[in-house]
């Protein structure tokens, strides 16, 4: 049974896409930071430009700084997104020399721009402004008092250039996604060539084609394409024994079908009743075999299909084997024969088993005993416990079977060398296989002086809980 | 007796027919379901034997509708399907014996003698086999028409296998008819059918004994 679980492209897609989607977010972020980062190098930049080129423009009369600001300072800081610019030129009491700017500028950022020049984010009415801030002292010998140039713009600029710098990330990271996924289909496919092969050929396999395959295969699918080659042999074998099998099934029928030919040819041909009547007697007794042999052949195939999995109920085996005695002692076949039971253990003894199979098995055994034991002998039916086995027995006082011929007895056609004897030596090997599929032990030996008996050990079921 | 024949295999029926006919019935065969069905609402037949694979549909259907109509006419199935299910649902159904083709002659005709004799002790109320007669309504027992007085278990015994003639009676089944359920001595039984035995002698029936099984009430042979 085959439970298809999805497609193996569409996990294969499934892991991909996650991985994509983990990869590319923190790709994203990256890039977001990257662009912020270099949108505000740019514009910082050209703060502090404007800034220097203001300080060039500060002049000191009378030690009085004077300052007229430059135009192109005001144009570095012009760009091209909406933004509002912000200048102060401050003296050292704070005065305002030249400004555009009502923002007051915090003691702390005053005092450390003594020191060094300082870049620095600024809440202001105006929102957030980036402001820039620089220290200015007059050149040449005569000491003056500093002034201090502020720039400052809005942020609109920066966003713009980081959102740009930005989309063009995306749309770069997006293309190659596309890419990668284009390429991947195309290695799926190709890769999954050979699997593709692979089912073209068992397509195309005839029903009874049992050779092993012939096919290019990467190293991953070796092992896939030796499994196979198994089932193809294992079939093979069994279609083998099943055609072994048949093959001797026709052989055992023809001989008799052969036999029906000629007697009944020869008794055409003459004209004397005497002979009709012997003719038809054995007409009438190889029929009668005949007909055995083909419902026997038809129990042992029923017992060798796979597909029949046995369907076990609990069996009570002291009234299994009084009924199966009481059915064959009543048959006419039994007549000529003492068939009797020994006494039956007082408690019941439970197995799972089938039922028709031991029946059938006791059967077959007890159907032997009658054909094989000359008329007179008696055959008795037991049954004992033996620890948790039970132990069926049917022994007769018949000759029995040679020693070294008692382990051929069970294989399909073996009559022992008792061709004279009607039967068709397929009794014993019915026997073993509903042995071998009840999962009882089959035992058969001689017994002295004389006789033979059939000896079925099986497990006993557990004791119901009740 | 008046058989019918139901069987679509001619040259089975054909034997049969034969077969049956010696023995001093009138046998009428069919070989269709339908055909058979209609047979069967017209006239009284004494036994039924019946295929259960028949070309236009299952045995089974018609012994089914039969019992239906509560028309108990002995039936007898005969089928080449051997497996124990069909044989277990014909018996339910209501079948009164089964018999696995291939079969042998003697073998059909010991059992429809068996039925035959069964429904005509039903109608007639008398046990019987051979010169033995049995009337369980009054318990008198005779043997070639000279009456048999019987002791109480003795006549118990008689019944029991007369019921069952030709057929092996557990002796289970003995011991609890003449014994009730207490404890028995084991040759108890073995008494009273040598008992009986003794009375049969030369009448042309005899006891056979199964070891371990039971006993059988049967004609001699030869």
């Amino acid at each position: 049974m085959i439970v298809v679980t999805g497609s193996l492209k569409r996990r294969m897609a499934a892991w991909l896409l996650v991985t994509v989607i983990g990869l590319g977010a923190l790709l994203m972020i990256e890039a977001w930071v990257s662009s912020r980062q270099a949108a505000d190098r740019a514009f910082d930049a050209q703060l502090e430009a404007a800034a220097l080129s203001i300080s060039e423009a500060v002049q000191w009369q009378d030690g009085r700084p004077e300052v007229v600001i430059p135009v192109s300072a005001l144009q570095i800081l012009a760009t091209s997104s909406q933004e509002r610019v912000f200048y102060a030129v401050l003296d050292s009491q704070e005065r305002r020399l030249s400004s555009n700017w009502e923002v007051t500028i915090p003691q702390a950022l005053r005092d450390s721009v003594r020191k060094a020049p300082l870049e620095t984010a600024l809440h202001t009415a105006y929102g957030e402004l980036r402001v820039y801030g620089r220290e200015v002292s007059a050149p040449g010998w005569v000491s003056q008092e500093p002034v201090q140039v502020w720039v400052g713009h809005t942020l609109g600029g920066r966003q713009t250039l980081a959102l740009t710098l930005f989309k063009q990330a995306v749309s770069r990271f997006l293309a190659m996604v596309l890419l990668a996924g284009v390429l991947m289909a195309l290695t799926i496919r190709v890769a999954l060539m050979p699997l593709r092969r692979l089912r073209h050929q068992l397509r195309l396999r005839e029903a009874d084609d049992m050779r092993p395959l012939d096919a290019e295969v990467p190293k991953e699918m070796h092992e896939l394409v030796q499994t196979l080659d198994q089932l193809f042999t294992r079939q093979r074998e069994g279609r083998e024994v099943l055609l072994r099998f048949t093959a001797d099934a026709s052989h055992q029928l023809k001989t008799p079908l052969a036999g029906l030919q000629t007697i009944s040819e020869l008794a055409l041909r003459s004209s004397d009743p005497g002979q009709w009547r012997a003719a038809l007697e054995e007409v009438h007794g190889s029929a009668e075999r005949t007909s055995r042999l083909a419902g026997q052949l038809l129990s042992l195939a029923r017992l060798r299909h796979l597909d029949d999995a046995p369907q076990r109920q609990r069996v009570e085996l002291c009234g299994l084997m009084r009924d199966v005695a009481l059915e064959w002692a009543g048959r006419d076949e039994a007549n000529r024969h003492d068939l009797g039971l020994d006494t039956l253990p007082t408690q019941p003894l439970w197995v799972e088993a089938e039922a028709w199979a031991l029946r059938e098995l006791i059967g077959n055994v007890i159907d032997n005993a009658l054909r094989y034991t000359p008329a007179g002998s008696s055959i008795t039916l037991g049954l004992r416990r033996e620890e948790n086995e039970g132990c069926l027995t049917i022994r007769d006082d018949g000759p029995g079977v040679p020693e070294e011929q008692l382990e051929r007895l069970c294989r399909p056609f073996e009559r022992l060398g008792r061709q004279g004897t009607e039967g068709s030596g397929l009794g014993m090997a019915i026997v073993d296989s509903i042995a071998r599929r009840l999962g009882g032990h089959l035992k058969v030996a001689n017994l002295s002086p004389s006789g033979l008996v059939v000896e079925l050990r099986l497990r006993l079921a557990e004791e119901e809980a009740s | 007796m008046r058989l019918l024949v139901v069987e679509d295999d001619s040259l089975i029926s054909r034997s049969l027919t034969q077969a049956l006919t010696s023995l001093g019935n009138t046998v009428e065969t069919f070989s269709t379901y339908r055909t058979a069905k209609e047979a069967i609402h017209q006239g009284a037949f004494d036994l039924l034997l019946l295929d259960l694979g028949l070309p236009d549909g299952d045995g089974l259907g018609l012994l089914e509708e039969m019992r239906e109509r509560g028309d108990s006419t002995p039936v007898l199935i005969l089928t080449a399907r051997d497996n124990l299910d069909d044989r277990v649902r014909g018996l339910d159904l209501g079948a009164d014996d089964y018999l696995a083709k291939p079969f042998q002659l003697a073998e059909l005709e010991a059992r429809v003698r068996a039925l035959l004799r069964r429904s005509q002790q039903r109608t007639e109320n008398l046990l019987r086999l051979g010169p033995l007669m049995f009337d369980p309504a009054t318990g008198a027992a005779s043997l070639d028409g000279c009456a048999l007085s019987l002791p109480h278990r003795e006549r118990l015994l008689v019944e029991s296998l007369l019921v069952h003639a030709g057929n092996i009676v557990p002796r289970e089944t003995l011991e609890s008819r003449l014994f009730g359920f207490g404890e028995v001595g084991s040759n108890a039984l073995e008494v009273y059918v040598s008992r009986v035995r003794k009375r049969l002698k030369g009448s042309g029936l005899r006891i056979r004994t199964f070891r371990g099984l039971g006993y059988r009430l049967e004609e001699e042979q030869g």
